[in-house]
């Protein structure tokens, strides 16, 4: 956009933004990558000794941290494809003209505003093992015969996390994507009738590529959140069982926090925005090939 | 209307009974747990509803007494919300004018404008250390007013993010008009594109708000004590002790939830509205 400039220069009106976001977002990060070529601790024991690269060396041989980006990057792909499907397909169901369609459009907003604490801790209740809801509901249908520790076994634990995580978010892409169904105008779908488009070619040529610009901001929003999980999981289950859950936030956080070394953990940190960064730019770039 | 029966109909109408109970029943449950007697609760097999309604859960927290849960839940309750519209405040105060600097002069400066965009994408753990050492450091740990700076790390380049696509869609005329008349760029803000701004700022502060009152990371890390400490620390702590009182700890779910949900259900048209234009513009 481009406006017939009153003259004028105001970008002293920017400088309290650029303050505080200076303060607390520029600052720390040139400090954790200053931290991450030395061998800091918390506690500030002793000088922290710069150390070079080792950090990062001894990063991409530590099996932990590369499974706990695995982990992160599991998480991620299979949350965001999900909440992405679901939540498409949902918003498609509720634009109908269905009898109490209304209703449950209202109530779709409310898996969106629990909090993900309150929605941590509400499975965490209802996967209970001994008195948690899914167990007794599962027994008394008769589709299990002894009660499952859901959080607490390795195989599980991922994915009863998973599961939590899309009732929570999948309502999001819902919302996003029926906002921009209920823009498409009526008479766009009426021509394509009269012009003999059954109801799969008005889907393709018309529906989706006018929803398409709403769910990638709607893509976005839950890659950024998904990659860099942290609260969920820490609730549920703290990155256990055995590190099955560990995603890369959990492991920076113990690294930094538990075991004390900032050092180390700031250089994962790095790593760790260093990908994002990648998939950012990866993301970016797709999307501007496909405007050409 | 055709008064044909269409089996695909029928199927519409199954997904969106199974789509309604989906939504509702996790929540409910917690509902009904935070109602039900803590003895009901730990019955094998469950009994889905109580035999009468108890709300001693609510009381415990809720009824002020010294070292209490009570007093702990309703000091975390006061301590979000001064955290929350701190925050907002804090950020809108900033953001606004910065915000008519992008839309109105773009340039150069706008390289800003994209660095606070991007930094919404990194992860807490990339500037909690620093940021751990800095409150340590100038003794601000446990306050609620430099956790509020804190939060601006993320709710900060949201709102500049989606005033400055607001103010984008003003008419810029307006503002040439009134400069013929003499105004200075303070009028410009203030009176022509403050008054049109008022509903996308409303939605911007209303998600704004929301997002402070979620954030758990932080606020585990830079708070402990009754002073500071926000609602999802008090509820996480709470669930992760070995009590069993279950339906206190859903009485909490239920209560953080209700200011959020409340919010949503009335303002759904608004807050999605806003996200959508925001991004799309991009």
């Amino acid at each position: 956009m481009s406006y017939k400039k009153i003259k004028g220069s105001y970008s002293f009106l920017t400088i309290p933004m650029i303050l505080i976001m200076g303060m607390v977002i520029g600052w720390p990060l040139i400090q954790t990558f200053i931290f991450s070529f030395t061998d800091a601790d918390l506690l500030g024991i002793g000088e922290p000794n710069f150390v070079g690269l080792n950090n990062f060396l001894n990063a991409f041989q530590n099996r932990g941290f590369l499974n706990s980006l695995r982990i992160s990057g599991i998480f991620a792909v299979v949350v965001v494809s999900v909440e992405v499907i679901l939540g498409t397909s949902v918003a498609l169901l509720v634009n109908q003209p269905l009898i109490g369609s209304k209703v449950v459009r209202v109530f779709l907003i409310l898996p969106w505003a629990v909090p993900t604490i309150v929605n941590a801790i509400m499975w965490r209740l209802i996967y209970n093992p001994e008195y948690g809801a899914l167990n007794s509901l599962l027994y008394q249908l008769g589709m299990i015969d002894k009660y499952i520790s859901w959080l607490s076994s390795a195989d599980k634990a991922l994915w009863s996390i998973i599961f939590a995580d899309i009732w929570k978010n999948f309502s999001l892409v819902t919302l996003i994507v029926l906002a921009s169904l209920q823009s498409l105008p009526e008479s766009q779908i009426e021509a394509a009738k009269i012009d003999g488009a059954n109801s799969w070619q008005r889907f393709f040529y018309i529906t989706m590529p006018h929803i398409i610009p709403s769910l990638q901001v709607a893509m976005v929003l839950r890659i950024i959140e998904a990659v860099k999980v942290f609260d969920i999981i820490y609730v549920m289950t703290k990155g256990g069982p055995a590190n099955k859950t560990r995603t890369g936030s959990i492991f920076i956080y113990q690294e930094a926090f538990t075991n004390s070394r900032i050092g180390a953990g700031s250089s994962f940190a790095i790593i760790m925005v260093a990908f994002i960064m990648i998939l950012i730019l990866f993301y970016m770039r797709t999307l501007s090939q496909q405007k050409r | 209307m055709k008064k044909k029966f269409k089996f695909s109909t029928l199927l519409k109408y199954l997904a969106l009974i199974f789509l309604f109970v989906y939504i509702i029943s996790p929540f409910l449950w917690l509902v009904i747990m935070s109602i039900s007697s803590s003895a009901e609760l730990t019955l094998k097999p469950l009994r889905w509803l109580p035999e009468k309604i108890d709300v001693s859960a609510f009381k415990e927290l809720l009824v002020m007494g010294l070292n209490t849960r009570g007093e702990l839940f309703l000091f975390a309750l006061r301590n979000s919300l001064i955290t929350a519209l701190t925050t907002v405040f804090l950020s809108m105060l900033v953001t606004i004018p910065a915000a008519w600097v992008f839309s109105r002069y773009s340039g150069k400066k706008n390289v800003i404008l994209s660095l606070a965009i991007f930094t919404f994408m990194l992860p807490p753990v990339a500037y909690c250390i620093p940021l751990y050492k800095m409150l340590v450091r100038f003794n601000l740990m446990d306050k609620s007013l430099a956790l509020a700076v804190v939060y601006c790390t993320f709710v900060l380049p949201f709102c500049v993010w989606l005033i400055k696509s607001s103010i984008d869609s003003i008419p810029y005329e307006l503002e040439e008009a009134a400069v013929i008349d003499g105004a200075g760029f303070l009028q410009r803000i203030v009176q022509i594109v403050m008054p049109l701004l008022l509903p996308a700022l409303g939605t911007v502060a209303l998600m704004s708000l929301i997002m402070a009152w979620d954030e758990y990371f932080y606020a585990m890390l830079f708070t402990n004590s009754k002073t500071a400490i926000t609602l999802p620390v008090v509820i996480a702590n709470l669930a992760s002790g070995r009590q069993s009182n279950y339906n206190l700890i859903a009485a909490g779910g239920v209560l953080a939830s209700a200011p959020p949900v409340i919010i949503g259900m009335l303002f759904q048209k608004a807050l999605i509205k806003g996200l959508v234009s925001g991004g799309v513009k991009e």
